[in-house]
């Protein structure tokens, strides 16, 4: 084989090999990093609400001067909206999930303020929240209309029944599972029972780290504004939500309607910056790359070129087209070998400095390898063009003079 | 001389487009993408009140749980908050908080609609500096005497007003009329350093009122409200209560009003302590704008890493163009060769060179522009129009400025190696024919 | 004029030192046509590298127009080529991407002589080798005796004491050759020194003085001033 005198020819030119290398070797760098980056924000971006989202949108009405009643408003909107053909069913609540805005409490499972709290997202609703949001009850039972308390939203608030989240149930209770139907947790150093059990409902906050303790409390206020969640049939959203917002806004001169949005468009919004960040890394890692690819195919041309003679001599001795492709190939191969070693150091390094800055997750091991392997991948491809051209150079040009 | 060897340059490039073309593509994508990054990083993490960012304090007191060990919460409670106006130690001072309301516009013409407002005392207005396009901010009689009065933004003014000079008039906001005093000019510092906590990035709000009015006028508050302890139950429970929600600023003039400041609200925490309150250790902290800033961590973790990740990709190009410059400037062994025959010393060589990569950046450059252009506005896209930092994403003088000196540099010291070969090639062999 | 006292030339790079110059010594008179003949690759274009100033010499004394050049840095050299040097190369060496004006005006640039000085200069040195008419056409749209004439009036454009030519004709026809020899002849007649390596036997002998090395030194020094010193008288 030609490896030793590859070997000799590159120890010739070692400044081609740095450059490349390095190239590779930064190209590397970003490229795992990024990978995983992007594979962690979609994690994120994929886990579900609980919601039926597709067909779920919400609008808020505030209502303005003496003669306003937000409590008949209220029942009324609602009626309108539950008898409103290709509505499944509405409810009004003071957050959105995903929206980025709502309550939380502190629950403890001993009456002791000084003991830790376990945190908990609060959507203060009704009874057809469990429908509205398509919640799966696992346990338990929903609220009856008769649980239901109003007050103002600036009063000390007083709720004693809490349909809670699998994953905050588990967290207050963590031997016992659904068991934990019937319990009682207290907040604000009153008791409260938990009722029943959903599968799934997330806060109202996706980076939160208690995004998916939850709980739905029978109480509504008594402001001026409310926000009603409508869930409708399949493919009746859209339309629902022009007429619905007409409707709403024609038959009340004293509120306005506003804040009309689908859980899709909030969704989106909320992790504009996760899906923003990547589709940037993406852009980064195809220029990478493209301009890694230039820098190896502009190199091995260079290199190709001057050496035109030294083929046309080579070919002319007896080496058969293949043996002249394997030889660049080969070639690239071991200067891409050092690229990704040094860049295996790198991207460890980069990995780590990530995570110990930014409180990211560290990186699976298997993305080093992984990227290694896909950078000698590239290299070669890129080097393939040069390569078969330079195969194709005839022997007859070792006799030329020029 | 510079002309010709840009002329030279021209002709150069001519001669082999492919590769020199290469070129200007690798230095423009690196300086474009580093751009995009830079331009990002600029905006979101500029000082946004240069003149008194040293003199703006933030004021924290440490009202907070004492069963955790978090920092003092980042605003204040009613009670601190009044009680700190009524001590008014500060040059100046306000608290300030987010509200909103339903604004009633008079006549027909327009429907009433929601608005984001803000509370504030008559200081916040020469404290932050802000422009006013017509009238003024109220005076220090209207914050005690309850007056009705409001600044309006520009935007707001256009709105209701289409933009005449609307001093004198008046506006319904949430059921109360209000007098109007004066009309903001265009102002939205970028960070919105006064009020980090609600969205630093958030544009400004579009009605200022009397702080004092929130109260007694129930207007509903807008920002953050952070409570560890549940208010008692009646109508003044929330205003006696440890829930936070009001943001406090003081301008102070030198190093020992501060200490002296620190020392009031030190005072002040101690008294409060015998009332049964404060029950942390003394942890009451002042920053300045940017102590304030940098502590808040207002930059997204998301640009930090871009901009490592840009750089690497800037070192990408810059080897890339190396080698490529290296492979041109060795082809051009033979013209250098003439050339010295001709009586050209190597300094001249070595100047005709840089400007040769100078010519190459800088053509570099302005393709990065458009390259950092198109990038900002991609950027603008993805992160959609709901934040206010969009309108502030653009090229301007500086960045263009610094695109085009990073370009020509950065090519330039990638040139220096090459040069140096090519130049101390014996030009004997270049000159016989093989 | 030209004057090198025992100049030695050691290739360190190969480790056969087989073709360098070895105690060469030469003077070359104001107004000579010197032609330097050897057999390929034998010294002739060291000799010619040394007296341009392209190379530096291991050992001896080169004078230049009595300046003593061993000890000269690249700054000064570069000067000297300038000022006093013509080169005319085998292959022309012209740069491919200029045109004719601005090939010839690539001396004076070096020199930087004014902008209108230059013009008047280059204009006349075109117009000397009969291509004013193509001054803005490029090498490539030229023939090779017209590009040769090209870097002939590029050599000469700056007035220099002597002109080096190295195979001037070798890559032209007989009687392309024949021109450009004429051309030569006649610069020399005007005052201008010649110094011209070629292997061109005939050539040689129509010189006024011949110098012939071997393996790095003069072997044959002839004075052939029988025609053109007749044709002068």
């Amino acid at each position: 084989m030609e490896i030793g005198p590859i070997l000799r020819a590159l120890s010739r030119n070692k400044l081609g090999v740095i450059l490349i290398s390095l190239q590779i070797a930064f190209t590397m760098t970003v490229m795992v990093n990024a990978v995983f980056i992007i594979n962690e924000r979609s994690k994120l971006m994929a886990r579900p609400s609980g919601l039926d989202e597709p067909n779920t949108f919400y609008l808020s009405s505030t209502g303005f001067g003496d003669q306003f009643n937000s409590q008949v408003t209220e029942r009324d909107d609602l009626e309108l909206l539950r008898n409103t053909p290709g509505v499944i069913d509405a409810t009004p609540t003071n957050a959105i999930p995903i929206s980025g805005s709502g309550s939380s409490d502190g629950l403890r499972i001993e009456n002791d303020p000084t003991l830790p709290a376990t945190p908990a997202a609060v959507y203060f609703t009704d009874e057809h929240s469990v429908n509205t949001m398509n919640l799966t009850l696992i346990a338990g039972e929903n609220f009856s209309a008769s649980d239901m308390t109003y007050q103002s939203s600036n009063e000390r608030r007083y709720y004693r029944k809490a349909i809670v989240t699998l994953a905050l149930a588990e967290k207050l209770f963590p031997e016992e599972g659904l068991a934990a139907v019937g319990k009682s947790f207290y907040r604000d150093q009153a008791p409260v029972q938990i009722v029943g059990i959903v599968e799934r409902l997330q806060a109202p906050w996706p980076n939160s780290f208690f995004v998916e303790q939850a709980m739905l409390v029978p109480l509504n206020f008594t402001d001026a504004t409310s926000t009603y969640l409508i869930r409708t049939e399949p493919g009746q959203r859209d339309r629902l939500m022009v007429e619905i917002e007409e409707t709403l806004a024609g038959n009340n001169p004293d509120r306005i309607i506003r804040g009309l949005k689908s859980l899709q468009e909030t969704r989106e919004e909320s992790y504009r910056l996760d899906s923003s960040m990547a589709t940037i890394l993406l852009v980064v890692i195809v220029t990478l790359v493209f301009i890694t690819s230039m820098g190896i195919v502009g190199l091995a041309v260079f290199g190709i070129n001057r050496r035109r003679k030294q083929i046309g001599t080579r070919r002319a001795l007896g080496a058969t087209q293949l043996q002249i492709l394997r030889y660049f190939m080969l070639e690239n191969f071991f200067v891409s070998g050092v690229g990704v070693s040094i860049g295996a150091v790198l991207t460890i390094a980069f990995s780590i400095a990530l995570s110990s800055l930014f409180e990211m997750p560290t990186m699976d091991w298997y993305y080093t390898p992984i990227g290694m392997l896909l950078l000698i991948a590239i290299g070669q491809i890129a080097v393939l063009g040069p390569s078969a051209r330079a195969a194709q150079i005839q022997p007859a040009i070792a006799t030329r003079s020029i | 001389m510079f002309l010709y060897y840009l002329r030279l340059s021209a002709l150069s490039y001519r001669r082999n487009p492919i590769l020199s073309s290469l070129m200007v593509m690798a230095v423009a994508i690196g300086v474009g993408a580093y751009m995009v990054i830079f331009t990002l990083n600029f905006v979101m993490g500029g000082d946004p009140i240069p003149q008194k960012s040293d003199q703006l304090f933030h004021v924290q007191l440490d009202s907070g749980n004492p069963n955790t060990q978090d920092d003092p919460p980042k605003q204040l409670t009613y009670l601190d908050a009044t009680a700190l106006i009524q001590a008014n130690s500060a040059y100046r001072e306000t608290a300030t908080s987010k509200i909103s309301g339903i604004l009633e516009p008079e006549g027909d013409g327009i429907r009433p609609f929601s608005i984001v407002g803000r509370g504030a005392f008559a200081d916040f207005f020469p404290m932050f500096n802000t422009p006013f396009l017509y009238g003024d901010g109220w005076d220090q009689s209207a914050d005690r005497d309850l007056q009705q009065v409001a600044v309006l933004t520009k935007e707001l003014n256009e709105r209701l007003f289409g933009g005449a000079d609307s001093t004198g008039e008046t506006v319904r906001l949430h059921g109360n009329n209000f007098q109007i005093v004066g009309v903001l000019d265009d102002w939205a510092p970028v960070p919105k350093f006064y009020d980090i906590n609600n969205g630093a990035f958030d544009g400004s709000e579009e009605i200022f009122i009397p702080w004092n009015l929130i109260i007694p006028l129930d207007f509903p508050r807008n920002g953050n409200t952070n409570c560890w302890k549940t208010p008692e139950a009646g109508p003044d429970g929330f205003l006696n209560s440890e829930c936070v929600w009001i943001q406090y600023w003081v301008e102070l003039r030198s190093g020992d009003d501060e200490a002296e400041y620190l020392q009031f609200l030190n005072n002040y925490a101690a008294q409060q302590k015998e009332f049964g309150r404060f029950p942390r250790e003394m942890n009451n902290a002042l920053f300045n704008v940017e102590e304030w800033l940098m502590k808040e961590e207002v930059l997204p973790n998301e640009t930090k890493i871009l901009s490592a990740l840009a750089a690497m990709l800037l070192a990408v190009c810059l080897l890339n163009t190396i080698g490529l410059l290296l492979s041109k400037f060795l082809g051009k062994s033979g013209e250098i060769g003439v050339r010295q025959a001709l009586g050209a010393h190597k300094g001249s060589l070595f100047l005709q060179h840089v400007i040769e990569a100078g010519f190459i950046g800088l053509l570099g450059g302005i393709l990065g522009l458009a390259i950092a252009a198109a990038g900002l506005e991609g950027v603008k896209v993805l992160l959609g129009d709901n934040l206010m930092i969009t309108d502030w994403i653009h090229l301007n003088p500086t960045v263009v400025a610094i695109t085009l000196v990073l370009a020509v540099l950065a090519t330039i010291f990638a040139g220096f190696y090459p040069i140096w070969r090519a130049c101390s090639i014996n030009p004997a062999i270049h000159l016989k024919t093989q | 004029m030209l004057e090198m006292k025992n100049v030695r030339k050691v290739f360190r790079t190969d480790m056969v030192e087989t073709c360098a110059l070895d105690e060469f010594s030469l003077t070359v008179d104001q107004g000579e046509f010197v032609t330097i003949t050897g057999p390929s690759g034998c010294g002739k274009t060291t000799f010619l590298n040394i007296a341009g100033l392209l190379e530096t010499h291991t050992s001896g004394q080169y004078l230049l127009d009595g300046v003593d050049v061993s000890q000269l840095r690249d700054y000064a050299r570069a000067k000297l080529r300038n000022q006093k040097i013509g080169f005319i190369f085998q292959s022309f060496n012209l740069m491919p991407d200029l045109n004719l004006f601005d090939n010839i005006d690539v001396p004076l640039r070096y020199r930087g002589m004014k902008s209108a000085e230059r013009k008047e200069r280059v204009d006349k040195a075109l117009d000397s080798v009969g291509l004013f008419a193509r001054k803005k056409h490029v090498p490539a749209q030229l023939s090779g005796g017209q590009q040769q004439r090209v870097a002939i009036a590029r050599a000469l454009v700056g007035e220099p004491l002597f002109l080096l030519a190295d195979e001037p004709t070798g890559n032209l026809d007989s009687n392309t050759a024949k021109g450009v020899m004429a051309l030569l002849e006649e610069i020399n007649d005007s005052g201008t020194t010649i110094i011209m390596v070629t292997h061109d036997q005939s050539l040689a002998e129509q010189s006024k003085r011949n110098i012939h090395i071997l393996d790095g030194r003069i072997s044959n020094n002839t004075e052939q001033t029988q025609q053109k010193a007749a044709a002068a008288a």
